[in-house]
Parts: structure tokens; sequence; C-alpha cells
């Protein structure tokens, strides 16, 4: 009976030792992958709030193509982030549920902040005012697949 | 005459709508959140490119990366020109503006020269200017505020 308690025992340490390991190494590699989209999702809310306070002439428009520029390549950053599908972070289990239409909007995001961009250095900006509101579509792709704040 | 002062009174009516909202000086608070999210923008920008290097996020995406760092780079250089006090900034900041803004210019120049070199032969040419041109540390030492913990 004794021994038999040091096996449960033993097994039971085992188990606590293999719970705590794997989902410590498992949690070091997501957490990298979670880190990283989210200073990505910081950028660019950063730069939609500057474009932002320049249309709204609170601030001089010097930067304006700059920050369509910038959401440009930030909406690529984020389209690659989310490629190795890490479940966690504020990405809701329905981004992964459906994951074929938020890689469409994804997609739509990268398309159309290019457009803007490309469109800024031409038209200024009038364009930018017509054409920010369809490019940056954030709050439709949190609404579905962020976890609310 | 009368059609004449009416047109020049509508004149002077429109102006005295319209200038106001053009040539307003920014309030400060708002070129301060202004600058500061583009500060926001570099930091984290600067992370999710380390985070490239060390296998922790695409490799591909360094590139990304310093492209949006030379664009922030320039915004920065511009946010800084109308010389509100406030925020993270050390008085000397504008006490010795002349060695701040040269600082400025050559962190726009090395960042685009860093982003150029990716462009054209990816991470492991560009890597070498990094240090050079992310001095983020030196700026900050002499000319921000420290954090609070």
């Amino acid at each position: 009976m004794t021994s038999f308690v040091k096996i449960v025992g033993g097994f039971a340490i085992v188990a606590v030792i293999a719970a705590s390991a794997v989902p410590f190494v498992a949690r070091a590699d997501d957490k990298d992958a979670i880190d990283y989209r989210e200073n990505i999702m910081k950028s660019l809310d950063a730069q939609t709030a500057d474009l932002g306070m320049i249309v709204s002439t609170q601030i001089p428009d010097d930067n304006l193509v700059a920050h369509t520029k910038a959401l440009a390549i930030l909406a690529k950053q984020a389209q690659k982030s989310f490629e190795s599908k890490i479940p966690g972070g504020d990405a809701k289990p329905e981004l992964w549920a459906n994951y074929a239409d938020f890689q469409k909007r994804m997609d739509d995001f990268v398309a159309k902040t290019a457009d803007m961009a490309a469109s800024a250095e031409k038209g200024g900006m009038p364009v930018v005012m017509e054409k920010m509101v369809p490019a940056l579509t954030c709050k439709g792709c949190h609404d579905l697949y962020r976890v609310k704040k | 005459m009368t059609r004449l002062l009416q047109f020049a009174a509508g004149l002077a009516f429109a102006a005295a709508l319209t200038l106001p909202a053009i040539v307003r000086a920014s309030e400060p608070d708002d070129v301060i959140e202004y600058r500061k999210n583009i500060m926001k923008t570099l930091g984290a920008q600067a992370a999710a490119l380390n985070a490239t290097l060390q296998g922790k996020a695409p490799a591909e995406s360094f590139t990304l990366h310093a492209q949006v760092l030379a664009i922030a780079a320039s915004e920065a250089l511009i946010a800084f020109t109308p010389k509100v006090e406030g925020g993270d900034s050390k008085p000397e900041v504008w006490a010795k503006w002349d060695d701040f803004s040269k600082k400025m210019k050559e962190f726009a120049a090395n960042t685009a020269d860093l982003a150029k070199t990716a462009e054209a032969g990816g991470a492991a040419a560009a890597q070498p200017k990094m240090q050079g041109a992310l001095t983020c540390k030196g700026c900050h030492d002499t000319y921000r505020q420290p954090l609070k913990k």
C-alpha cells in the first residue's frame, strides 16, 4: 500500500511538472506572437489617431501623406502577423473560426490603405477625407474579432 | 458701388469665417498628444523589428518595420517644430534646440537609409546599420523625462 501511494505520488509529481512545463513553453511562444501583433495594432492606432487630428485641423497637414503611407505598410504587417494563427491576446475565438472572412477583411484593409496612400500623394487632404472612412474600417473588424475592452 | 460694397463685405465675412480654421495655431495638448503617438509608433515598431531578428516574428517583415520606422522618424522631425513644451520633453529639448534638431535629422536620414538597404538587400544587408540608425536611447537620455515606473 505504501509503495502504491509512492507510485501514485510519483505520478502526481511527474504530472504536476509536466503540466507546468508544457504550458510554459507554449505560453512563451504564444506570448511573442501576441506581443508582436499587439505592437503592430498599437502602431496602427497611433497613426490613425494622428491622421484624425490632421483631418480635423487640430494639427497642420505637413505629415498627411506620411501617415497614410505608414498606415498602408502597417496594414501589411498586421495581415502577416496573424498568419501564425496563434490564439490569445485580444483576438476572439471567432477570428480563427471565421478565418476566411477575417483574411478577406485584412486583404481589403491592405488594398484600401494602399490606395489611400497612393491617392494622398497626388490629391492631398480632399482625397484623404474621401478615402479615409472606407479604408480605416478598424471598428467593423474589432466589433467582430477583438475582445471587448 | 453698393454692389461692390456688398461683394467686398461678403468676401470679408467669408474670410473671417474660413481664415481662423486654416491658420489657427494648434492647442498645446494636441501637439503633445500628436508627437506622443509618433513616439508610440517608433517604440512599437522598433520592438517589432527586433522580434523579426530574434525569430519571434516573420523574418520577411523586417523591411516593413524598417520602412515604418523611417516614415515615423520623418514625422517626428516635423512634430517637434512647433516647439511646444511639456509632455515627456525635458526643457533641454528647447534649450539645446540646434543639437536636438540635428539629432532628429540624423535619425530621419539614418532610418531612411536603413529602410532603403533593407528594400534592396533584406535584413542581412540592413542589420549592420541598425545600431547606427536606432539611436533612441542616446536622445531619450538627454531629452526625455525619465519614464514613471
